[in-house]
């Protein structure tokens, strides 16, 4: 199944690369624009299973594309929205997500030349979540959520970022070569520290673990 | 004299209570006195000779009280003369000019209606006493006379009221005596003739405030010519405290002397050839207020800002300003300094925000420029990975030289991030200071302990230093002071920004020992701000950085 995604940047030379990349690797670009106004009128046209968002974009080289972003999860909930960033803050995490974690991403420009992005991109047109690793990096580490993080072993935390980061159990278990039920076990314990039900399914869990990183 | 003889006279037919020949001799001898001290004061104002000629004309309407038939009959043509000229009097009131077209307007039929239709009246006037020109009585005429002083009375007391309502405070205090008993004298004359003499007693007690009325409006021009002399020791008072007043007691002090709170003093300054408040800062003249240039052996040194009104007391005003000069001229050199001094903080402050906007556009030609194309080559390797991938005979070395180009390239590209933030972290300008610092702490690789509490929309020069303050000192005591927890502390009063640094490292920090301290030490003080090292060996170190949120 193609996906149909519109992409939002003002530089074109990238612009173009990127719909070279997402189109030969099982994309479909419905449509392109160059500013956040045009972006929303594409959205509302259009459709698509995901929209690819700069954060700065004209007139003010700003958060417009931030903003637009933010209307378009408001008004189209089931569009999926990726925003690329040349640099990380986790403030517009926050602004971004918002009550509903749901195919939402936050990445580095960096990343779209990476090994992961095409991953990212489809986790998030299903629903999921892609956080980059920096950002979510920052928000473990934000001293208000420290004290409960703090009981959390290394092989926890790490385990909770690549949750975080929308990798998959299976995917976790490759890229820490532990077992699938080594895994699980870490997972159950996160949980159990972190104070959240434990009977939710896969995104899920990241969508609650991020929802406990914003709460208080 | 002429009074004199007309007492004498009038004084056969005086009724025994309210036209006493003593009543009569006051009201007349006030005005001609305080008409002849005023003419004397100013002889340029037509108020004083106004005075006289009311006392004149007072004299004159007596001659219709006597009963010698020919003296009487010359009174009546005159029998209302005083009335005319008190209206003019009043509406002249204190410069002597009258203002407005309505106020010559209210003059013109009072003198018509005094000087013309009274007299041309009299042959159909009948009195007491005989009036000799009597030719036939006309019932109509004292009636409609009354109209016409009623109509008169009502717009000099609406005149009157506006005048009131419209002055400044200074401007009442000069028109306060004569206006509460030209408004006595006033209401007197409508209500008076309305109520005629059907209700004797109102009319008794009207007429007895008319004539109190009538009796305190000289004593009220007195009062104006005393305040004067009052005015005057408040200069003497004034010339005892100068010489010991700084520059601020030295406006209030002339500010109370001449009653104005709105009083500002402008020093001189001959170089720019412009007015410098007490503080230094250029003057601001208002246009509804009047200036008042002092000079002192020709030259001049400063100009008093005030109300236009003051120059209706021009006497007060001239003596405070020729006593202030010298106290003047000593302060103005420095309010020069002082201005000089406000000049060179605020380029100082500019400096630095012009060094921050600097920053900011470098930063931000950094990402959207630089970055952005390093980026779009990134993708475009990878279009040429993917490519050679997909290719049957795929040549290894190309693509290990494409591997190794992608791999210095994110490095570069991470530098890069890295280079703009230390220039002018994005998130600072983006999401303000307190999210700054929270990145700042979450990149840090020991724990940061943020306390921070909701602040205020903060100017960017005062939020970017102290963001630089944190990061500087967090850079220290992670590189030199070896510390294991850190703590910044932000909270913020009503006009002051307060950033505290903490660490547990091996203290011993030096300000004047080349750290970036102290360049951040300058950037505060050129916003009025203080910044603060306490560091001493094996008792960490604290940075204090205080900047207050206005402007100085």
């Amino acid at each position: 199944m193609t996906l149909r995604v519109v992409l939002a940047d003002d530089t074109l030379l990238f612009r173009a690369a990127l719909a070279e990349l997402l189109g030969s690797n099982g994309c479909e670009i419905v449509g392109q624009a160059g500013d956040g106004d045009r972006l929303r009128a594409l959205v509302a046209e259009t459709r698509p299973d995901l929209a690819v968002v700069d954060i700065r974009m004209p007139p003010g080289h700003h958060l417009e594309g931030l903003r637009a972003a933010t209307d378009i999860r408001r008004t189209h909930p089931e569009v999926g929205v990726l925003l690329l960033s040349q640099y990380l803050e986790a403030t517009h995490l926050a602004d971004l997500v918002g009550s509903v974690a749901r195919g939402v991403g936050y990445l580095l420009k960096d990343r779209a030349s990476g090994p992961d992005f095409l991953d990212a991109v489809k986790q998030i047109a299903a629903g999921g979540c892609a956080f980059d690793p920096d950002v979510v990096t920052a928000m473990l580490n934000r001293p208000s959520r420290r004290d409960r993080l703090d009981t959390l072993t290394p092989r926890e935390r790490e385990v909770l970022s690549l949750m975080a980061q929308g990798l998959s159990n299976a995917a976790i278990t490759t890229r820490l070569y532990l077992t699938t039920r080594t895994v699980e076990t870490h997972i159950r314990n996160i949980f159990q520290r972190l104070e959240l039900p434990a009977e939710l399914e896969h995104h899920r869990r990241v969508l609650a673990v991020l929802a406990y990183l914003r709460s208080n | 004299m002429f009074g004199a003889a007309v007492l004498m006279a009038s004084a056969s037919g005086r009724h025994e209570t309210s036209t006493t020949t003593l009543f009569s001799g006051m009201v007349g001898g006030l005005y001609l006195t305080a008409g002849v001290i005023a003419s004397v004061r100013q002889p340029a104002n037509r108020v004083g000779l106004l005075m006289v000629l009311v006392g004149i004309a007072w004299f004159a309407e007596d001659m219709q009280v006597s009963i010698d038939p020919v003296t009487h009959t010359a009174g009546l043509f005159v029998r209302s003369a005083s009335t005319a000229l008190l209206v003019h009097l009043v509406l002249a009131f204190p410069s002597g000019q009258l203002r407005s077209r309505v106020d010559r307007v209210l003059v013109t039929i009072a003198y018509v209606t005094v000087f013309g239709l009274i007299p041309l009246s009299t042959p159909f006037f009948r009195t007491y006493t005989k009036n000799l020109l009597l030719i036939r009585y006309e019932e109509w005429l004292p009636g409609s006379v009354n109209v016409v002083q009623v109509a008169v009375a009502t717009a000099v007391v609406a005149v009157l009221l506006v005048r009131w309502i419209t002055s400044t405070r200074p401007a009442r205090r000069v028109l306060a005596p004569v206006f509460v008993t030209g408004l006595l004298g006033a209401v007197e004359s409508v209500v008076g003739p309305v109520l005629g003499e059907g209700v004797p007693w109102a009319h008794e007690v009207l007429s007895d405030i008319g004539h109190l009325a009538v009796l305190l409006l000289p004593l009220a021009f007195l009062a104006g010519v005393w305040r004067v002399r009052l005015g005057r020791t408040t200069v003497a008072d004034l010339l005892v405290r100068l010489p010991r007043a700084s520059p601020t007691e030295l406006q209030d002090l002339l500010a109370t002397a001449l009653g104005d709170p709105s009083l500002r003093v402008g020093y001189y300054r001959a170089d720019h050839a412009d007015y410098v408040d007490r503080e230094g800062r250029p003057l601001v003249i208002p246009s509804y207020q009047a200036v008042t240039v002092v000079e002192r052996d020709g030259r001049r040194v400063a100009a008093l800002v005030h109300d236009p009104a003051l120059r209706d007391d021009r006497h007060v005003l001239e003596a405070v300003t020729s006593a202030a000069a010298l106290e003047l001229d000593n302060q103005r050199l420095a309010a020069e300094v002082r201005a000089q001094l406000v000049e060179v903080r605020a380029s100082r402050a500019r400096i630095v925000a012009a060094g921050d906007d600097q920053r900011r556009r470098v930063e931000r030609d950094l990402h959207d420029g630089a970055q952005q194309q390093l980026v779009t080559v990134a993708l475009l390797l990878r279009l040429a990975q993917q490519q050679l991938d997909s290719s049957p005979d795929r040549d290894a070395k190309l693509a290990d030289y494409l591997r190794r180009s992608a791999a210095g390239l994110e490095d570069a590209l991470r530098e890069l991030r890295e280079l703009a933030r230390g220039i002018h972290p994005a998130v600072l300008s983006e999401a303000g200071l307190l999210a700054a610092l929270r990145a700042l702490a979450a990149r840090s690789p020991r724990p940061i302990e943020l306390r921070e509490v909701p602040l205020p929309a903060l100017p960017a020069p005062v939020e970017a230093t102290a963001y630089f303050v944190a990061a500087e000192a967090v850079t220290n005591a992670l590189k030199y002071a070896s510390a294991r927890t850190i703590r910044i502390e932000v909270r913020h009063d009503k006009d002051e920004l307060h950033l505290e640094v903490t660490d547990d490292g091996v203290g011993g920090a030096d300000l004047t020992r080349g750290t970036g301290l102290l360049g951040l030490r300058d950037r505060a003080s050129a916003l009025d701000g203080e910044l603060v090292v306490r560091s001493s060996t094996g008792a960490g170190t604290s940075v204090h950085v205080v900047l207050p949120l206005e402007p100085a």
